[in-house]
């Protein structure tokens, strides 16, 4: 019997062998998407041109303009100012920002409680002996990123940390999000990531394996008016994907709302000032800048810098009046001041940026003019001053329809901003340094927003 | 269900082993009549051996009743195998005489069957014990160079691979106790093999098609390095070595000991080994390029040394393993480590190197020195579990069960940074089943899965990623009829290939032919013009089938003539068919036969011929002499390959993909390049070249090895023994021209004289200048190489120390390898003097 069973699997074997004859190959190939690369422009002879620039390409960058009338968002080629694509959103209220590389245009859905991410397909690998520029048409990535209201997106130095506040009604707690380029590009399912538990209207600011993150204590404890927003700032630490708490500094800020950091110091506006973290022989410290005269009672709520400027931007509102204050605050010397941008009469302030290597500071207002600012040293302490202004706009602007207003997004592989203009429907490139207009890109639709994208100068 | 039921009868068979007590007692002589001592006796099938006396005399107790084949062997003596009927009373004052043999039979256990070097249909060679340690060297193919058909294709020192009858690369599969020992060396000569000579025991060669054991990757031979890392004895045994060599500064530690207690056996080993770039007799660079090797004329001129640049080497590993032993069998498992880094000669890339070497050789801190070069990081981790059971059970006699888990990853190190990661790892699976004798038949089933993924990143990542997965069974069986032995095999596998980003660049080629003026504008002036890489993903399944009959007649007494015809398939690896790109080790722009060169437009696109098995018809005789004062191994072989995988050179150059910052980079002018001298091996190394690579296509061609292997050995008297051997192949394409790096015909002899304490060995071998070369190769010189060595045994601590002194090439010559991919710019060492300490336990 058991013969018999060894003997037909023999048979098995040996008849198998026969079927199989003389062997079989068998090769299927399919054909994907091919990859384009365009080589330099200035190329021809490379005898003379260090090889190492053979896969840079030479680009101003592309802008992703969203529309005010539709749920779309745009490319534009700034090269040669064509439209290369257009992306319809998935969901209404959407926000538009940079990825931390520039490569990506991040769209945040805050209602929808979803994150998504258009390539801008500019971007530059670094392939050791040689940096690798690639040139790709847009297109929508697969790649989401999911949880309960998104609503603070912050970039710094290569990573960007989105702060989800969750939801108290579902209970929900708040969670942040850290991403570089790269997990966008290798799709990552599980990015570094911080989960609190609770909900809270907060912000994150990333910092290396550093998160400094807001922390909302039990209402009982918090010195928040509102208690949703958080009054504490932890420094969490990465460990296997996830930033657990190392120390909660000292400094208590209550209301806190906005947050900004440069290579030293990790700003956060609270309802009495500016807490400013800093690390020292590895552990973070914190102090408190606290409100000048001129704007007690009211709150810091937005600060904005750049990695290499000493002086950041605070922006307070008179919630009664609709004044906004703009503020000029030195952390390192401690010093916080009213910011003398000459404002003209009427006038107020919609929009801040840095330039690309933070040597000037921009000032968007409501009446399309750009103020360009530069910081000097006096009395040891870093102050923006007023450097000039580019009126970008004579048109009649009180017939600026509700819900619209100019938008600008700085380029970060030169001295440019661009900012777009709704009633004339086109963007303008601004020239900082200059302070001239050199460019005007026509729209075929009325522009909500603008947000540069393409490969960084890494200089700065 | 019924596989639960087999399972629990496996369990029953296992348990119901019982004991009986009976004796077996006997008595080991050699030819003379004298007792031999340390002779070692097996019962086979059985895990019970033991050692004779110093009277011969041997004890067994409690074995079972019945037939029982005593398996007996001795150093220079043939094995013996005899059937014995145990019967209730026990036997006692058997006696068993030894044939001499002066060529060692030394049992191999890379098969499932049992074969050895004097009894089996196909040839074998082994290297075991103090030849082991006397041949062993830092790369596997230098180690084994010395066995009759195996070459090794000698790379600058710091890597290897044998060749065996001029195959190599990914027609011969290096095993490491039967399981592929999963490295990148089967794709590129700088690649070292992730193995290690000085803590194996033996290394096994079967020459010759040998994917009946091993599968598709076997078709050349199988190289196999046996340990005893799972160890199947608790016997305390073990070796230490300590040695230092003058060509390269060498210094070598390693150690293995296995030891145990009761039912549990461990085992550890490890090694230590470095070196500094070697000497050699002339300088390095056959063709003299002063500018570009200003470093050894600074050498010349102040006191005549040469050394090839970057031949550096340090490494390190060490295993651990442990096993619980059965009354029928063992299991056990280990985990090894393995790191080497080595520098990779000849892996300049232009002319960026060479410029700031004024550094002296006599320094250790290599690692300074050479921050400049380009060196490989190697590590791998490897888990093996090894089992072997034998059974009462009517049908199943013996399962050999072997798992293994490689993880294995080498960075290349340009310049600081690491510019090309080559990574696999792999899974695999072996279980050999056999079968009780059922009509005299012997054999059984082999199983076999393996899955590797391999990829490599960075700028020399010629080969996309991979996943390869190979699913085998094989079914051998021997017979005994009279004096002939009958051993039958066939083997199905089935072997899928999966690659998804198969790339196809716009080649950015030029042909370099004279009567096109337009190679160069097309070249570097790229425009606004778009470059587009294809990309493929691309599903191979191949369905390789090989099938074996050999026999082996005992025609007279002490001779047998072995004779064995197979037909064996291989599917072909990644780098064969999907590579695109600079490959330095080969210092070529590789391109698979995936792909093909238009004849019309001069451009590489895809192929359309159909990607097939290569398909091996190889037939092997052997004439052997197994017992007497004179014995010898004869063979001859004939293997027609069709649809054989090889490079051929299009005469195009590629970019090597490389920045080359140098000023001097400014070589585009081809004009005055003939391409018809061409010689890619010294050639591309040209100002005029810096930077590109001749681009080499895969295609497939049927080709016709044939050549002969012969050994002899006299043992003159009871101290000296004196051997010949001679090995050759010609390796030739169907429709004419010779296959490149093909061994040259060697022949050699070996002196050795042994007494009680002392052993010498005095080497001769003889190289002959290649002259049957492909196109693109040139002619390489014959040279002769004298080694010698003596060793000593310590009157200390019962003789298990030694004293040894080794010289290798002492008349100093100049000898290039060609089967080397170096050999215009790495000549053998020179001179060397190793002396050394070795211990037994």
């Amino acid at each position: 019997m058991n013969n018999t069973k060894k003997l037909s699997l023999v048979a098995l074997c040996i008849s198998t062998i026969l079927m199989g004859g003389c062997g079989d190959a068998e090769t299927t190939i399919i054909e994907r998407e091919p990859i384009v690369e365009t080589p330099p422009t200035d190329g021809g002879d490379s005898g003379s041109t260090p090889p190492s620039n053979d896969f840079l390409i030479e680009s101003m960058g592309r802008l992703a303009v969203t529309s005010s009338e539709s749920n779309t968002v745009s490319l534009i080629d700034l090269d040669d100012s064509t439209l290369l694509d257009t992306f319809t959103l998935n969901h209404d209220g959407s926000r538009v920002y940079a990825s931390p590389s520039y490569r990506y245009a991040v769209v945040t859905a805050r209602n929808d409680d979803m994150v998504e991410f258009i390539d801008g397909g500019l971007w530059r690998e670094d392939h050791v002996d040689h940096l690798h520029d690639y040139e790709q048409a847009p297109q929508m990535s697969d790649y989401t990123l999911s949880s309960s209201r998104p609503t603070h997106f912050v970039t710094h130095d290569g990573q960007s940390a989105i702060f989800y506040d969750g939801d108290a009604e579902t209970g929900i707690p708040a969670s942040v999000h850290v991403i570089s380029d790269l997990d966008i590009t290798n799709e990552n399912d599980s990015p570094a990531s911080l989960i609190y538990t609770v909900n809270m209207h907060g912000v994150a600011e990333p910092r290396g394996e550093f998160l400094l993150s807001t922390i909302r204590r039990d209402d009982a404890e918090s010195t928040s008016g509102n208690t949703i927003l958080p009054d504490q700032v932890g420094v969490y630490h990465l460990h296997d994907g996830e930033y657990e708490l190392e120390k909660t500094l000292e400094t208590a800020c209550p209301d806190l709302h906005g947050a900004a950091q440069n290579h030293d110091f990790v700003l956060f506006g609270c309802g009495d000032g500016v807490l400013v973290a800093h690390e020292h022989d590895g552990e973070y410290e914190s102090s408190k800048i606290e409100n000048i005269d001129e704007i007690a009672g009211l709150r810091i709520g937005s600060l904005y810098s750049h990695h290499d400027a000493e002086v950041f931007i605070g922006i307070a509102s008179n919630r009664a009046t609709g004044e906004v204050f703009v503020l000029n605050i030195d952390p390192e010397a401690g010093a916080m001041e009213v910011l003398d941008w000459q404002a003209q009469e009427g006038v107020s302030p919609i929009s801040y940026a840095f330039s690309y290597d933070g040597n000037h500071a921009l000032v968007l207002d409501n009446l399309g003019g750009l103020t360009i600012l530069s910081a000097h040293l006096h009395d040891g302490v870093n102050e923006l001053e007023f450097e000039g202004r580019v009126q970008l706009s004579d048109e009649d602007l009180s017939a600026m329809p509700d819900g619209h207003s100019f938008n600008m997004s700085v380029a970060q592989n030169g001295d440019y901003v661009f900012v777009s203009d709704p009633i004339a429907q086109h963007v303008l490139m601004v020239h900082i340094e200059d302070m001239e207009i050199e460019g005007d890109i026509e729209l075929d639709f009325v522009p909500a927003t603008v947000t540069w994208l393409g490969i960084k100068d890494e200089d700065h | 269900m019924r596989k639960l039921s087999k399972v629990a009868s496996l369990v029953l068979a296992t348990l119901s082993s019982c004991t009986l007590a009976q004796s077996l007692e006997g008595l080991v002589l050699d030819a003379n009549g004298n007792p031999l001592a340390n002779a070692n006796v097996e019962i086979h099938g059985s895990n019970q051996s033991t050692v004779t006396d110093s009277a011969g005399r041997f004890l067994f107790e409690n074995l079972k009743a019945g037939n029982t084949e005593i398996h007996i062997r001795a150093a220079g003596h043939a094995h013996l195998h005899q059937d014995v009927n145990l019967t209730d009373a026990g036997l006692s004052n058997l006696k068993f005489a030894l044939s001499r043999s002066p060529i060692e039979v030394i049992d191999i256990v890379s098969t499932p069957l049992h074969m050895s070097s004097m009894e089996s249909s196909i040839p074998i060679s082994v290297l075991s014990g103090e030849a082991l340690r006397r041949q062993q060297s830092a790369t596997l193919g230098d180690s084994l160079e010395k066995l009759t058909g195996v070459h090794t294709n000698f790379h600058a020192k710091v890597s290897s691979t044998p060749i065996i009858r001029g195959l190599s690369g990914p027609r011969v599969l290096i095993a490491q106790n039967g399981l592929d020992v999963s490295d990148v060396s089967r794709v590129g000569p700088d690649h070292a093999v992730a193995s290690e000579a000085s803590t194996a025991t033996q290394i096994e060669v079967l020459r010759g098609p040998a994917t009946l054991f091993y599968g598709s990757g076997a078709i050349g031979g199988v190289v196999n390095i046996v340990d005893t890392r799972v160890p199947q004895s608790n016997e305390t045994k073990g070796e230490w070595l300590l040695e230092t060599s003058s060509v390269d500064e060498q210094q070598l530690a390693s150690f293995n000991i296995t030891t145990g207690l009761d039912k549990f056996a461990v085992y550890a080993d490890g090694f230590y080994r470095k070196s500094d770039d070697y000497e050699v007799p002339v300088m390095a660079e056959l063709d003299v390029h002063d500018h570009e090797h200003e470093s050894e004329d600074e050498h010349g001129s102040e006191n005549k040394d040469f050394f090839v640049e970057n031949s550096v080497e340090e490494s390190y590993g060490f295993t651990l393993g442990g096993s619980y032993l059965l009354n029928n069998g063992f299991i056990g498992a280990s985990v090894e480590q393995f790191n080497r880094e080595y520098g990779i000669p000849g892996h300049s890339h232009g002319d960026e190197e060479g410029h700031d070497h004024d550094d002296e050789h006599s320094d250790d801190e290599h690692s300074e020195e050479h921050s400049e070069e380009v060196f490989a990081d190697m590590q791998q981790t490897r888990a093996q579990i090894l089992g072997e059971f034998t059974f009462e059970h009517p049908i199943i006699k013996e399962i050999n069960l072997r798992a293994g888990y490689t993880d294995y990853e080498h960075a290349e190190i340009e310049h600081g940074s690491v510019g090309t990661v080559f990574a696999n790892e792999t899974y695999e699976f072996r279980l050999d089943a056999l079968h009780q004798t059922f009509k005299d038949w012997r054999g059984g089933l082999s199983f076999r899965y393996k899955k590797s993924d391999v990829e490599a990143q960075g700028s020399e990542a010629f080969t996309p990623p991979s996943s390869t997965e190979m699913l085998g069974v094989a079914l051998l069986e021997e017979r005994h009829f009279g004096d002939i032995l009958l051993q039958l095999g066939a083997r199905i596998e089935r072997v899928t290939m999966k690659a998804n980003d198969v790339m196809l660049p716009m080649l950015d080629a030029d042909s370099h032919d004279e009567e096109s003026d337009d190679d160069h504008d097309h070249e570097h002036d790229h425009g606004d013009e778009q470059e587009i890489t294809r990309v493929f993903s691309a599903d191979h399944e191949f369905t390789p089938v090989t099938l074996s009959v050999g026999g082996v007649w005992d025609f007279a007494k002490g001779y047998n003539l072995g004779l064995s015809v197979s037909r064996s398939e291989r599917a072909p690896s990644a780098s064969e068919l999907l590579s695109f790109g600079p490959h330095i080790g080969t210092r070529t722009y590789e391109v698979g036969a995936l792909f093909a060169l238009s004849e019309e437009t001069s451009e590489i696109g895809l192929t359309d011929s159909v990607i097939d098995l290569e398909t091996a018809s190889n037939i092997d005789l052997t004439l052997r002499k197994t017992e007497g004062d004179i014995g010898f191994i004869l063979n001859l072989f004939y293997n027609s390959v069709d649809n054989y995988y090889y490079q051929i050179d299009t005469g195009l150059f590629a970019d090597d993909g490389h920045d080359h910052g140098s000023d001097e980079h400014d070589g585009h002018d081809h004009s005055s390049h003939d391409h018809d001298d061409h010689d890619h091996d010294s050639d591309s190394q040209d100002d005029e070249h810096a930077g590109e690579l001749l681009v080499f296509l895969f295609k497939t061609d049927d080709v016709i090895l044939h050549g002969f292997e012969a050994q002899v050995a006299w043992q003159a008297s009871s101290h000296f023994k004196a051997s010949l051997f001679t090995d050759y192949v010609r390796a030739r394409l169907k429709d004419g021209g010779d296959l490149p790096r093909t061994p040259p015909l060697r022949f050699g002899t070996q002196f050795s004289y042994q007494n009680e304490s002392i052993s010498a060995h005095l080497d001769i071998t003889r190289y002959q200048s290649q002259d049957r070369i492909a196109e693109f190769e040139t002619q390489t010189d014959a040279y002769t190489l004298v080694d010698a060595s003596i060793a000593y045994d310590l009157p200390i601590l019962n003789n298990s120390v030694t004293a040894y002194l080794k010289g290798n090439n002492l008349t100093d010559t100049e000898a290039r390898v060609h089967t080397s991919f170096l050999k215009d710019i790495a000549p053998r060492p020179g001179r060397n003097i190793s002396v050394g300490i070795r211990g037994y336990f």
